[in-house]
């Protein structure tokens, strides 16, 4: 056709060649190739007898609805030479409303149709031949991928191209009764692209493309697209891929439905040992995720924290944790709600870098649907919970109407003890509510001398038992029911009102109610390098609150009561030391100084309380005394009595003092 | 009718009975908060934070070094004990760990419009566009981090003060106090909308 229109201005104007002329053409509508230009003006002004002539060619608006390109008042001039064997050349500006000027140089024959547009660099050529007037072949070279953005937002709306340039072959059919249907192949380098809203984002992505795309007049796209991604990262949401090193293939089949939704019945992506998924999606008119069928299978887990999982892992609070095995899981996702996960690990390890967990060899499946019963089964080598290292275990699990079941109860190694799990339950979160987490928990005999070397405490031997028959979590609470119990020092702790507060996360806190019953006080004293005291200790420390494994808070008080068969001594340095830190003097009948003289006392009762908030300690003793309270309340000869006068005590000061006791650096203070 | 009435008039002055009035120290816990975010937006220059005790700061003052203490003399003189109080060394420790955080990875974010304040006391992401997508990530783990570590502050403060249940109280209550203490251009959450200061 344009070819036409040129053949048809020029013999106008042979008309007379001694005078320099022109000859307009006006056409309301050119239709071509899915191409449509509205309001197009030709111009051809030959001046008098020279040897070419100037084309303009003017065009209000050009459009390619299908692709979704629209230009207005574009401009095109070029010098115009007589034609050789019957085809026309002409190279010139090209310059449209709003956008940067590029060259154009189209070559008309009867036969062909070649043009070639231009800028910095990036060329975009097209050839079409008569015979086939259906097929315009397009050859890319560093093209901007910009290029390509009204194409883009056909398919997605929302997506903007940021970067990058294309290379590679184009073919565009527009065949008058069939879709229009472009295909080829193309390289990618540095691809950038954005949503709107920021949730989706591909960043300096080099790959190769294979496309077909077809657009029928009356339906959504048909997209059929296979490539391989060499390097680059992309965010969806919180999921940030990092590729690199190897090579991804991919691939997708998927059409547009009507509303703006998306379906894609064939997804693939092949990243050697690291993730191998197929399986087809849906997607919402928003681009949210309805519908998806996924199977997922992983030979070696350890680059997928890397590469796949560091986005989730971050939001965690998880970041750097290592992986290791292999696992293969199918998943169905329904309204944009998991229905079904079946899960298969094998031989898997994490671990936390900041040593809070550690799970080694654990393998087998893990079922769970919506609905429906499903049985399964989970079991690990072993692994540690901060410093506590424990054994192995197997989880016999049932799936019920989401939520996870023990079927049998399990069984623990841990601190040499057992501890014994049951009615465990354990809801995923969901749209209206966190994960919910419930069990009971027997713990028998575990051994507190390890226990006490995993935290770096003084050790001291002892066990540790109890029955927890319910035990809650939600809202990064764990509340225990029931309570344990602490055989120490040939005495007994009860623990009770135990809770926990974000116990993986900043700053775990735990709770405790505790009560003393008849620990001896020899065993204690030695354990914490206190001189030495006998007899047997009782109290409680009520409201006792442990904020990132420190005391922050407590109502204790401890007494000494008197046992058949124990006699009551307290020695010198042991005197000293409990002065030291209780700020405490010495009154009686005995001068202070002259306690040197002695190695030990008899006592009649010690009683000492420390109300501990707001970093500060209120003390008290047996009573009072004056304007102090009394410590130690001695017994026989020489008689000894250790008076308290400061009531409130800085803890932190305290706790100093505790420790300079326990290293020996206190001096002793007589007054 | 008249048990109804009997009954109904009885658990009415149960009620008046055990109505307990718990006064929450608005200005106390403004104060703190107030302290609390300037510690941890800091000074926008190089210069280091303000290190001068008694700067009205009830929960900021270092520790007093007392020789004597040591030795067990003298008098380890209790805290007037105020009626919010931030200085536990849990929360301590979250304001330096938020401290550092925001000198090096939020303030930047929250000059270029990146990230603003919630209406709830937290961060929000506002506008991850400006951030390329790698920072996007550290970004995104950043604000994950900081927002556990203030849902953290806002619990700890509210139980350390032994009233638990003045959390969401203090939680408004710094949310206020972060956008007060915005610097201009900084963007914040109001009624929903976003401004900028």
């Amino acid at each position: 056709m344009p070819w036409r229109i040129l053949t048809l201005l020029l013999l106008a104007l042979a008309a007379n060649p001694a005078q320099a002329r022109t000859a307009t053409a006006r056409i309301d509508a050119i239709h071509a190739a899915g191409v449509e230009l509205r309001d197009v003006e030709v111009r051809l002004h030959w001046p008098a007898q020279a040897g070419r002539g100037e084309l303009r060619i003017q065009a209000a608006r050009i459009e390619a609805p299908a692709l979704g390109y629209r230009f207005a008042r574009v401009q095109w001039q070029c010098p115009l030479a007589p034609p050789r064997e019957g085809a026309w050349r002409c190279e010139g500006p090209l310059q449209g409303q709003g956008g940067a000027p590029m060259r154009l140089a189209v070559d008309l024959s009867p036969a062909s149709t070649d043009a070639r547009l231009s800028r910095d660099g990036a060329v975009l050529s097209l050839q079409r031949v008569a015979a086939s007037p259906d097929a315009t072949q397009l050859e890319l070279t560093r093209v901007p991928l910009l290029w390509a953005q009204a194409l883009l937002a056909q398919a997605w709306a929302g997506g903007r191209l940021a970067a990058g340039t294309m290379e590679g072959g184009i073919g565009l059919h527009t065949p008058g009764d069939r879709p229009l249907r472009v295909e080829g192949q193309l390289q990618l380098a540095g691809l950038g692209l954005e949503s709107d809203d920021g949730t989706v984002a591909l960043g300096d992505v080099d790959g190769a493309v294979r496309f077909d795309l077809r657009v029928p007049a009356d339906a959504g796209m048909l997209l059929a697209l296979d490539g391989e991604i060499e390097r680059g990262e992309a965010l969806f949401g919180n999921a940030y891929l990092a590729l690199g090193t190897t090579p991804v293939a991919f691939g997708l089949d998927a059409r547009q439905l009507p509303g703006e939704g998306w379906t894609a019945p064939r997804i693939e992506w092949r990243d050697g040992r690291s993730l191998q998924a197929s399986g087809s999606a849906g997607l919402g008119g928003g681009g949210a995720l309805h519908q998806l069928d996924l199977q997922v299978h992983s030979a070696s887990l350890a680059a997928l924290p890397d590469r796949y999982l560091s986005g989730w892992l971050g939001l965690a609070g998880l970041g750097g944790l290592a992986l290791q095995g292999a696992a293969a899981a199918t998943l169905r996702l329904d309204a944009g709600e998991l229905q079904a996960l079946d899960l298969h690990l094998d031989e898997v390890g994490l671990a936390d870098p900041r040593g809070r967990f550690r799970i080694d060899g654990l393998e087998g499946d893990l079922r769970h649907a919506a609905t429906g019963e499903l049985d399964s089964e989970l079991r690990w080598r072993g692994g540690a919970l901060y410093e506590l290292g424990f054994g192995p275990i197997r989880l016999p699990l049932r799936n019920r109407a989401g939520s996870l079941e023990l079927r049998q109860p399990a069984i623990l190694e841990m601190l040499g003890g057992r501890l014994r799990l049951e009615n465990f339950s354990l809801v995923p979160p969901g749209k209206d509510a966190g994960l919910r987490l419930g069990f009971g928990l027997a713990l028998d005999a575990l051994d507190v001398g390890r226990l006490s070397r995993a935290f770096g405490w003084p050790e001291f031997g002892g066990t540790l038992s109890g029955n927890i028959p319910s035990a809650r979590y939600a809202d990064e609470r764990l509340q225990f029911d029931g309570g344990l119990s602490v055989h120490l020092f040939d005495g007994r702790i009860d623990v009770g009102a135990l809770a926990m507060e974000r116990p993986f996360g900043v700053a775990p806190t735990l709770s405790a109610d505790l009560s003393l019953h008849g620990l001896d006080l020899l065993g204690i004293t030695g354990v914490f390098d206190f001189g030495s005291i006998s007899g047997r200790l009782h109290g409680r420390i009520d409201g006792l609150r442990l904020v990132d494994w420190t005391a922050t808070a407590f109502d204790a008080e401890l007494h000494t009561e008197p046992r058949r068969g124990v006699r009551q001594r307290i020695s010198q340095r042991a005197v000293q030391d409990i002065s030291s830190v209780g700020d405490a003097s010495f009154v009686g009948s005995l001068q202070g100084r002259l306690i040197g003289l002695f190695d030990d006392f008899g006592y009649r009762r010690i009683g000492i309380g420390c109300r501990l908030a707001n970093e500060v300690c209120t003390m008290s003793g047996l009573h009072s005394a004056g304007n102090g309270f009394t410590i130690v309340e001695g017994a026989g000869m020489p008689r000894l009595q250790v008076v308290g006068y400061n009531r409130n005590v800085d803890w932190p000061t305290l706790l100093e003092r505790l420790a300079a006791v326990a290293s020996g650096d206190v001096a002793p203070v007589m007054d | 009718m008249r048990r109804v009435m009997g009954i109904s008039l009885m658990s009415l002055v149960l009620c008046a009975c055990v109505t307990i009035n718990v006064y929450f120290p608005a200005a106390e816990a403004r104060e703190a908060a107030r302290e609390f975010v300037e510690n941890v937006i800091g000074d926008e220059a190089a210069s280091p934070p303000p290190a001068t005790p008694g700067d009205g700061g009830m929960a900021m003052r270092p520790t007093r070094f007392d020789p004597w203490m040591l030795l067990g003399i003298g008098s380890a003189q209790a805290q007037a004990q105020p009626d919010i109080t931030i200085r536990t060394p849990a929360i301590q420790a979250i304001q330096s760990r938020m401290e550092s955080r925001f000198s090096s990875v939020l303030r930047a974010q929250f000059d270029s419009g990146a990230l603003g304040f919630g209406g709830d006391g937290m961060i929000v992401v506002r506008d991850p566009s400006r951030l390329a997508i790698k920072d996007r990530v550290a970004v995104n783990a950043a604000v994950a981090d900081d927002n556990r570590d203030r849902k953290a502050v806002y619990r700890e403060i509210a139980v350390a003060n032994g009233h638990p249940e003045w959390e969401p109280q203090i939680r408004e209550v710094f949310a206020r106090q972060w956008i007060a203490s915005a610097r201009p251009g900084w963007w914040y959450q109001q009624g929903g909308a976003w401004k900028q200061k």
